[in-house]
């Protein structure tokens, strides 16, 4: 079992609580309460999307990323009702196509122009990226905030949609220039950078006509962003420190034979050191700023507002590292299951070529084969994600609640925005969580 | 179901008009035509027609409840809070299953997929080569260009040999070779300090070869020969369409993983990592035959240079890898190109170049250094190094197209090319 969540639930009595009004009137408020119901056949589709996205050249992953999203959008219940997705596999295709047209294309086109026109040795390779780079800084920034319009104007729920207003630019702007800032302020910009993105986002979203209000400040983070910094600093020096007392610098002091090279096995005890630091020092940083990351995340609820109603959100660092590990566990066997297939996929050459049996006839079988095992490879990647965004999704929505009441029968529709297309650029920066 | 006809049956769920936020309780009827919707204080219930339903989720065996909208009521939402009704449903408005929808969304694409294929598999049947077409449109300009890059990257710091007697020599033999090829321009051959026993042909009429294979030879013929042999494939455009395969290969890959072009930035690299088809050596060894013939130089150098590389090969990978070597290179079975010459007509020939020429030529790179290290490797290679151990049988992949002759230079980190 992969979940055990992921079992059929047996169908219930009808969930309605028989104490509801049956309907709320105008300027009526509710307490709203918001609960998880985990999708069911999970595994199921992960499978279904893996066997189309092969047999369609991995193009079906828009049409299987939406179904995914439906299923967790409609595990999302408020007052017992689902939150409904109503984007399509087609518009996150479309937006694809923009952006690969619009600006991975021609970054393509240009990066093989510039090493054809200038050759190898030029320094046009080191000034392109460096040009390049701020580029797609300031992409990253329109596409995070688009991705969030594009996912809240197809969230609807009880028929009353989402959306966003305000300029992406506005955002991306401050995106831009804050990450600028970061490095001369040694990392301290953080807690205010991302609050006051996080301010942007929030107060430009919208259920129906109505704004949310976002009143954080950065101060309380500092604090635990303090101890998420001197604690990463110590990491780092615990981790330099054990690996230079354990490392025996004599073996590399050159002699009156020149500089020496270390024995194998002194290589290879060497290697395993460095890595078994370096995962322990990275892991124990994981835990740190996931718990700096719950701080904010509870933080930055409990100052989220919709009319007169706040959030409140108990998440934990442990909570947050549970999840990711379990999260990664499950990519690792995709990946295995991904490898696995791609060599079963390739047995029969090797088989052949190993007997001494190919010969030209087999050649095209073996590119036959190559092709067909690196689909199979690519068409794996990602293969338990919808278990994995289940998962995510489930413990923030199990954490999230709403102090106070909010008048339902007031909030009407907002007014349509327009989008025919989804959230390409953040596809292409692989910056979208589900 | 036989004394329950599913219409009469009442099911409860909560109606939004998607005008406000606020819902209110609705009884629920599967009629023939659709879902009847029957709202507190209303008399006549809506009907939502079953062609006209989505649903929020995919309708499952599973499903707990589920939530719809209809074409018939914009805006509105209704929530059906029992999962019996959702699985009548599904038997009502089957288009609304996972099953139907995840069909007619990948349909199209499975159908692009199999067209692929079948052009694919034309291509391979017909023999049909994309890359080529698009070589032959290069301008020269543009291929000059390539040449120029590839030479560059892949000789890296290597010194150009260039002593004048030398060059006058090669210019010579060059000069014969170019005219008895038919090609338009003339063929412009590069030898570079290297010790690397190899001859490439780079795109735009160029040909790079190396001190190395000048100092195995044992006559100007032989070199003629393998000389010949790379302008075949120059005038085949072997080199340029390789790289446009490995360009166009690596621009897709680099796409599909959202790159920004760095590993196209070594034209050279991608040069050396090409291995030729049997097929397109074969045509380099027709075009070998004609020109030596037209140029009057004996076959016989090709022949016994071949030979000669064909005996180190056994001497380096003995009988027992005979079979699995030439299951995996691409070149054409050695005693096949051999026996291919000596099928030739005999016709008169003189020595590819004169005595003294040959002497220059071999002179090219300056005076031999006794004990150098010729590949930059830490051995010693000698002028004539004893061969370094051979590797294992490779298995698959671009190792596989490793030929015999590479075996040699297993140390030499530009090992890959092909091509004599």
């Amino acid at each position: 079992m992969l979940d055990q969540q992921d079992t059929p639930l047996p169908a219930g009595p009808p969930a309605a609580p028989p104490t509801r009004p049956s309907s709320e009137s105008p300027g009526e408020r509710t307490t709203l309460h918001i609960s998880w119901l985990q999708p069911t056949g999970l595994l199921a589709l992960s499978a279904t999307n893996f066997l189309l996205r092969f047999v369609t050249l991995g193009i079906y992953s828009f049409w299987g990323k939406t179904e995914v999203r439906k299923r967790i959008w409609s595990g999302i219940r408020i007052e017992g009702e689902p939150l409904q997705y109503s984007g399509t596999g087609k518009e996150l295709f479309l937006g694809f196509l923009i952006i690969f047209g619009a600006v991975l294309l021609p970054i393509t086109l240009i990066s093989l122009a510039v090493s054809l026109i200038f050759g190898p040795e030029s320094p046009a390779h080191v000034i392109f990226p460096i040009l390049l780079y701020p580029l797609i800084f300031i992409l990253i920034g329109i596409g995070t905030y688009r991705a969030q319009r594009y996912r809240l104007t197809r969230t609807v729920w009880r028929g009353i949609r989402g959306g966003m207003q305000g300029s992406d630019v506005h955002y991306a702007w401050t995106y831009f220039w804050s990450a600028l800032l970061l490095p001369s302020t040694l990392g301290w910009l953080t807690p205010w950078r991302s609050t006051e993105l996080q301010k942007i986002l929030t107060r430009d979203s919208r259920f129906g006509d109505r704004a949310f209000t976002f009143t954080a400040k950065p101060g309380p983070l500092y604090r635990s962003f303090s101890a998420l910094w001197f604690g990463s600093l110590f990491i780092a020096i615990a981790a330099v420190s054990i690996f230079s007392l354990n490392i025996d610098i004599k073996m590399f002091m050159p002699d009156e034979f020149g500089p020496k090279l270390p024995s194998p096995e002194h290589t290879i005890k060497m290697i395993a050191l460095i890595y078994a630091i370096f995962i322990a020092a990275y892991f124990a940083y994981y835990i740190l700023s996931a718990w700096y990351r719950s701080k904010s995340i509870n933080h930055f609820a409990a100052h989220t507002h919709f009319e007169g109603a706040t959030f409140r959100s108990t998440v934990t660092g442990f909570g947050l590292v549970r999840v990711a590990v379990g999260n990664f566990l499950l990519n690792v066997m995709g990946w295995i299951i991904g490898l696995a297939l791609f060599g079963l996929l390739l047995a029969p050459v090797w088989i052949l070529n190993a007997g001494g049996i190919a010969n030209e006839g087999t050649e095209g079988l073996r590119s036959v084969a190559m092709a067909v095992g690196a689909l199979a490879l690519i068409a794996s990647s990602g293969l338990f994600s919808p278990i994995i965004q289940a998962r995510t999704m489930r413990y923030l929505v199990k954490n999230l609640s709403i102090d106070g009441t909010v008048p339902l029968g007031n909030i009407a529709q907002g007014e349509v925005q327009k989008l025919s297309r989804g959230e390409g650029l953040a596809q292409a920066f692989d910056i979208d969580g589900f | 179901m036989a004394s329950d006809p599913g219409s009469k049956a009442v099911f409860y769920g909560r109606y939004s008009d998607g005008k406000s936020a606020a819902a209110s309780d609705a009884q629920l009827q599967l009629a023939p035509d659709g879902i009847a919707i029957k709202l507190a204080g209303h008399d006549v219930p809506m009907l939502w027609p079953y062609a006209s339903l989505s649903s929020a989720e995919p309708l499952s065996e599973y499903a707990i409840d589920g939530l719809l909208s209809s074409t018939a009521a914009p805006g509105a939402s209704l929530f059906a809070t029992e999962g019996t009704f959702v699985r009548r449903l599904a038997g009502s408005a089957p288009h609304l299953t996972a099953k139907a929808q995840r069909w007619s969304n990948a349909k199209p694409w499975i159908a692009a997929t199999a067209l692929i294929a079948a052009i694919a598999v034309t291509i391979s049947v017909f023999n049909l080569s994309p890359s080529h077409a698009i070589a032959t449109m290069l301008p020269d300009k543009a291929r000059a260009k390539l040449g120029s890059h590839a030479i560059a990257s892949m000789t890296g710091e290597r010194r150009t040999c260039d002593d004048a007697k030398g060059l006058a020599a090669l210019n010579r033999l060059t000069e014969k070779l170019s005219k008895a090829s038919g090609a338009s321009a003339k063929f412009d051959i590069t030898v570079i300090d290297w010790g690397l026993l190899n001859a490439f042909a780079v795109p735009g009429e160029r040909i790079i070869t190396t001190r190395k294979l000048i100092a195995k030879a044992e006559s100007a013929d032989e070199v003629a020969g393998v000389l010949a042999h790379e302008m075949g494939h120059g005038i085949e455009l072997h080199a340029e369409t390789g790289l446009v395969r490995a360009i166009g290969l690596s621009a897709a890959v680099e796409l599909m993983l959202g790159g920004s072009g760095g590993t196209l930035a070594n034209v050279g690299v991608a040069l050396a990592a090409l291995s030729y088809s049997r097929e397109a050596e074969r045509d380099a060894d027709t075009h070998a035959l004609r020109i030596l013939k037209n140029a009057a130089i004996s076959s016989k150098g090709l022949a016994a240079f071949f030979a000669r590389m064909k005996k180190e090969e056994l001497d380096v990978g003995g009988d027992s890898t005979r079979g699995v070597l030439d299951a995996v290179s691409t070149h054409p079975n050695t005693v096949e190109r051999i026996a291919k010459i000596a099928a030739q007509t005999p016709y008169p020939a003189k020595p590819a170049l004169s005595d003294g020429d040959w002497a220059d030529l071999k002179g090219i790179c300056g005076p031999a250094k006794p004990g150098m290290d010729e590949d930059g490797d830490g051995q010693n290679d000698g002028a004539e190094a004893p061969a370094p151990k051979k590797p294992p049988p490779s298995k698959d992949g671009p190792a596989a197209k490793k030929k015999p002759l590479q075996k040699l230079e297993k140390r030499d980190k530009a090992k890959s090319g092909r091509d004599i």
